[in-house]
């Protein structure tokens, strides 16, 4: 019951940040699921591996990510979205639409989900759509970093259903991984700001010649 | 049956008699009236007896038919539809009496003899039993309705909107014309009653189905074959957008539930069909009018609405059926039905009025009324009664239409499977969106028209219209309040058309589950009434012991307010037309004046019609294209065209000697 | 019948203006105030009743009807919610729908006295309001179908009562989803932060307050009162939903219940005092992500199997 609860707030968290416009607030609530998302390995198998997950999860991506966020648009002038490609509104019912297409393809999957829930791989799924539908349709790097990030967030409910066989240091490597993507895009931010004056992807354009 | 034979003689008889004598108007004019009221009696006491007896009577008349006979039967589901006819039919032409009687230039018994023929060929497609017999009423009914629209021939507008009806009620009938052949083969026979013996088999019907759909979906407006009714609404005089509105274009649902008891079996993805239909029909239709600047095709696209809902009633009872869930079929049929009649009545009640408004202030423009509920008290009223019908609240008998619609959905939200759970819930949804937005755009209406101030100067001289033509409607708002309040009925009578289609018997406990939480809805409104006249009571009291004074509304301080300063129906729309703005094309042209010393500014909104732009245009676009390659042929010359004439004649003979 | 009838209906108009009595007291505690005594809103109706009225000559008998109307289509939809341990005195099979049509109603007839004054403050809140009813209207029907998915009955008591304790432990996400996009629309039904502020009255920025501006004296208190009514009716139907208290003893389905209708004055206090007014363009958004959660909780329930 408490790990349904969870993925049901991960999924609350993911919508929310669908529709939100400040660049604050939407990596304040990646840092929340984070923080949600970090609990889940503990409710799905107890025991030092999903401790040792939690930790490195919540250290990376409660803490870590999220300051290393706020540093690169600490120099961007811009803290809200301006005007996405699909309107607020109508993003938010491509979401809800793209869900409703995952839940009915989960449910004629057929993946080992006795032990957890069937909510797992729905809700997984829905923060992947939602990752793809934020990188996808925003023009902010920032919003575009965020979007990665969440689609990451999906990615690792999935690897629940593993847990037991993937061995610990796979999952650091994906971790690490992870943590020098967003350095990296990071300094590319700031970059990007320091040549065009603004942090707008819709500039890396003028590349093409 | 012998009442509606007669009623068919009396009303021929006198089209004929009123052509006759059409240089003495007022005798014209009086035969018209005496004779559509015996017609139209005599067709009502005919039908309400098929239904109260709930048998099935037939006749059948020796004239001959190319490939069938002169057959004509009443069954329920006909009845029913008679019922809707003579009744609507009768008190706009008492309307249209009065309306056209001081019209000077045309000549008027045309115009009433093509009423009566309208009326006449709707009732042979009602009770036609025979395929050839409804195609020719069908027909019939083409040309009459097309020549009671362009009524004001002078105008351009007018006439374009009648050929578009035309080409697209014709376009309509050519898919008939390929249905009935194809089940009239499979049957080996054009009556309907040995069709329906003969078995389809399911592909077969689906193909009927779909030629159904294209054929029969043109009349009643299924988006996006609708287009021709925003013009042809507007451009007909009041009574007959009234009929043209109320019934005309239920003749298309009547088409889909002949075929439907003549082919009991139909593959699932027909019912999801007409509920996909309904629900974009009822959804872009309400849409669509909440955009529209003009009374009349308000009017129109909210008729497109209402098919809308009668085809979520169809769907669910269709699905029903198909799935052998006799309540949810009996109650999805019922609520369609129903529906239709509400419809009619309440369509009728509001286009009569707002002819009404037009006659007296010579302008339909929204924007340009006002106040009028004040210098056209009648009139006013009638149309508030009309909206809170076609809003679908309580009191009145839109409600009762969409709550059995609503439980049909409902009961097969409860008992089918997950597709047809997820059509149904999209369904419950949409029907929740359109009466949301239905109230919006008639708060809009009524608001616009009749409330606050009046929005130009030309309209202190407006005064009331004439009994005659006020009579019919209060007579069609008194029918709205008698079905919103008592109405058993109106539901068991459409239960009876209902069982017609389903083919299933309907037992009195089941009647009993159907009506009786209706009646408890009435209690609650009783309830209601009674709290209404408490609170009134208090109120009496206490302005008699308090002051009461008169003061103009606060205007923030202006210092020079005018009526134009208050709200517009387009500006109240705009909320609702913006957050919908992507689906309608809506788009606000002009704005702010600029400058430190303005001239006058102008803004004006409107709403894309996509499938005119979209979908219809290039077409015809594209035919044009095509056929002006042909003009090749064409230089102007007759000898050329004899020749042309020649040839063939030869290439003929020469073909038949081989 | 008539009886229990009027017994209930008494009881919601005794104790509705109680709840707005308690928002207020919350709201001025986390303001640092003393605030306003409980009991105040009853004072402002009864001093609203002993004055006279003010009518504009724009205005016709539906400016004097709607108030009344809308007061009585709330009081009166009051009937099929039960209140604790005190049945609806009438329960029938899509009272649920009769419910919203009343609703509409009363809303029908306030957004055309607003138009009635003829004045562009009450035209531009009755625009406002007939938007966004549009789509709270949704919202709270597609609450009503998982409701009834997960009790297979549509019965408004039934839904209620039957198996919402079984429900909760079987399909909790989910209910949680729908009792959270049905506070944003019972927050939007209300007028409260953030869809409107109740407090001020700046008409030019406001939905409600705007709609009805121009009425004064006993049009004024029976527009108070029935937002009162509606405030307590629809809350009733929350804390009916959220709390499970069904099948438990007389004594502590009272206490529940009127518990669960204080804590949710309490919590609309706090959800006004911590947040600000949504810019007006925001509102559809909100709406619609409170769509897409009661979506999502019906994908819930139908993958869990109903």
């Amino acid at each position: 019951m408490w790990l349904e609860l969870a993925l049901i707030s991960i999924v609350f968290l993911g919508i929310v940040i669908l529709g939100n416009n400040r660049l604050g607030t939407m990596i304040q609530l990646f840092a929340l699921q984070s923080l949600v998302l970090s609990a889940t390995p503990l409710l799905v198998y107890p025991g030092r591996h999903a401790v040792v997950m939690a930790i490195v999860t919540i250290i990376l991506k409660v803490f870590l990510m999220p300051s290393l966020l706020f540093w690169a648009i600490r120099h961007v002038a811009i803290r809200r979205e301006a005007q996405p490609l699909i309107g607020y509104g109508t993003t938010l019912l491509l979401g809800g639409f793209l869900m409703g297409v995952v839940f009915l393809i989960s449910s004629n999957l057929d993946l080992p989900v006795q032990e957890t829930s069937n909510l797992l791989v729905p809700s997984a799924f829905s923060m992947v759509m939602i990752g793809f539908l934020l990188l996808i349709s925003r023009f902010q790097a920032i919003t575009q970093v965020i979007g990665y990030l969440v689609m990451e967030n999906g990615i690792f409910l999935f690897a629940l259903l593993l847990l037991e066989n993937t061995p610990l240091l796979v999952e650091m490597g994906i971790l690490l991984d992870i943590f020098v993507a967003v350095l990296v895009m990071g300094i590319v931010v700031n970059h990007i700001n320091q040549e065009f004056g603004s942090a707008s992807t819709i500039n890396l354009t003028n590349l093409k010649d | 049956m012998i009442f509606f034979l007669y009623s068919l003689a009396i009303l021929s008889a006198s089209s004929i008699l009123i052509i006759l004598t059409s240089r003495f108007r007022k005798i014209s004019g009086g035969i018209f009236l005496i004779s559509t009221g015996m017609g139209c009696v005599l067709a009502l006491m005919s039908a309400v007896n098929v239904l109260v007896s709930r048998t099935a009577v037939e006749a059948q008349l020796n004239l001959r038919l190319p490939f069938g006979e002169f057959t004509i039967g009443l069954d329920p589901l006909g009845a029913f539809f008679l019922l809707a006819i003579t009744v609507l039919f009768l008190l706009a032409g008492i309307y249209g009496y009065g309306y056209l009687k001081d019209h000077e230039q045309k000549n008027l018994s045309v115009h009433y003899a093509l009423y009566q023929l309208a009326i006449i060929s709707l009732m042979l497609v009602v009770t036609a039993k025979n395929a050839v017999l409804f195609l020719m009423a069908w027909e019939m009914v083409t040309l009459s309705s097309y020549f009671l629209i362009v009524f004001y021939d002078q105008e351009k507008a007018v006439r374009s909107a009648g050929y578009l009806f035309l080409i697209a009620a014709h376009a309509g009938t050519f898919c008939l014309w390929i249905m009935f052949l194809l089940m009239a083969s499979h049957a080996g026979s054009t009556d309907f009653d040995q069709m329906a013996l003969a078995s389809f088999p399911l592909p077969l019907a689906g193909l009927v189905f779909v030629l159904g759909l294209a054929g029969f979906g043109v009349k009643p407006g299924f988006i996006p074959l609708h287009i021709w009714l925003p013009h042809a609404h507007p451009a007909a005089p009041s009574h007959v957008s009234a009929v043209l509105s109320g019934v005309m274009i239920k003749v298309g649902i009547y088409g889909l539930m002949r075929i439907i008891v003549i082919i009991k079996d139909f593959p699932q993805w027909c019912a999801a069909a007409l509920l996909s239909i309904g629900m974009i029909s009822g959804v872009g239709g309400v849409l669509y009018a909440l955009g529209q600047h003009e009374i009349k095709k308000l009017l129109a696209y909210h008729s497109i609405e209402n098919i809308g809902i009668i085809t979520l009633g169809l769907g669910i009872g269709l699905w029903g059926q198909m799935d052998h869930n006799e309540l949810a079929a009996l109650i999805g049929y019922t609520g369609a039905l129903l529906h239709i009649f509400n419809h009619a009545v309440f369509k009728g009640l509001l286009f009569l009025s707002a002819g009404s408004v037009i006659k007296a202030a010579h302008t339909g423009e929204i924007d340009r009324l006002g106040g009028l509920l004040k210098s056209l008290p009648w009139t006013g009223h009638l149309f508030l009664i009309g909206s809170l019908s076609i809003c679908g609240l309580p009191f009145f008998n839109g409600f009762i239409s969409e709550w059995l619609v609503f439980r049909a959905l409902f009961e097969g939200m409860f008992h089918f499977k997950m597709n047809a759970l997820i059509f149904s819930g999209l369904a419950v949804i949409s029907l929740a969106l359109i009466g949301g937005l239905a109230a919006a755009c008639f708060a809009k209406a009524f608001g616009a028209i009749f409330l606050g101030n009046s929005r130009s100067t030309d309209l202190a001289h407006v005064k009331e219209n004439s009994a005659l033509m006020l009579a019919p409607m209060v007579v069609l708002a008194a029918i709205c309040l008698w079905v919103g309040l008592s109405p058993g009925v109106m539901v068991s009578l459409a239960l009876r058309a209902a069982s017609t289609i389903a083919s299933v018997e309907i037992s009195p406990t089941m009647e009993g589950v159907i009506i009786s939480p209706l009646l408890t809805v009435v209690l609650v409104l009783l309830v209601l009434m009674m709290v209404i006249m408490v609170l009134v009571l208090f109120k009496r009291i206490a302005m008699g012991i308090f002051p009461v004074e008169h003061a103009p509304t606060w205007g923030c301080g202006y210092s020079a307010p005018t009526s134009r300063m208050q709200y517009t129906a387009s500006s109240f729309a705009e909320p609702v037309l913006r957050i919908f703005r992507n689906i309608l094309g809506y788009a606000v042209k002009g704005g702010r004046p600029k400058g430190y010393f303005p001239k006058a500014g102008e803004i004006s909104s409107h709403v894309t019609e996509a499938s005119e732009v979209f979908l219809f245009r290039p077409i015809f676009q594209f035919i044009k294209f095509l056929t002006a390659q042909l003009k090749i042929i064409q230089y102007g010359y007759t000898q050329l065209y004899l020749l042309y004439i020649f040839i063939f004649l030869l290439a003929l003979l020469i073909w038949k000697m081989v | 019948m008539g009886i229990r009838i009027l017994l209930h209906i008494s009881l919601v108009m005794i104790f509705s203006p109680l709840l707005l009595g308690i928002a207020g007291k919350t709201k001025a505690f986390f303001a640092g105030r003393r605030g306003p005594p409980l009991l105040q809103p009853y004072y402002d109706i009864g001093k609203l009743f002993r004055k006279g009225n003010v009518y504009s000559p724009t205005t016709t008998w539906i400016f004097q009807a709607a108030p009344i109307v809308s007061m009585a289509a709330v009081l009166v939809s009051s009937i099929v919610i039960p209140m604790g341990s005190i049945e609806a005195p009438l329960e029938f099979w899509g009272d649920v729908i009769l419910f919203t049509g009343l609703y509409a109603l009363a809303r029908f007839f306030v957004v055309i006295a607003a138009l009635d004054t003829g004045s562009s403050f009450e035209g531009m809140g009755a625009s406002r309001e007939a938007a966004f009813s549009c789509l709270a209207e949704i919202i709270v029907f597609l609450d009503f179908i998982t409701l009834a998915l997960l009790s297979q009955t549509f019965v408004l008591s039934e839904m209620i009562k039957g198996n919402i304790l079984s429900s909760w432990q079987l399909f909790g996400p989910a209910l949680l989803l729908a009792g959270a996009s049905y506070f944003l629309v019972f927050l939007t039904e209300n007028a409260r932060i953030p869809v409107d502020d109740p407090a001020t009255h700046l008409e030019l920025t406001m939905i409600h307050e705007a709609m009805v501006l121009d009425h004064s004296g006993w049009d004024l208190a029976y527009i108070l009162y029935g937002s009162a009514i509606k405030l307590f009716v629809l809350g009733a139907l929350f804390v009916n939903i959220l709390i499970p208290f069904h099948g438990l003893s007389v004594v502590m389905q009272t206490v529940f219940f009127w518990g669960g209708m204080m804590m949710l004055a309490v919590g609309l206090g706090i959800v006004e005092s911590c947040m600000a007014r949504l810019r007006l363009n925001r509102i559809p958004q909100l709406l619609i992500s409170a769509f897409v959660l009661a979506l999502v909780g019906l994908f819930v329930v139908l993958i869990k199997g109903v």
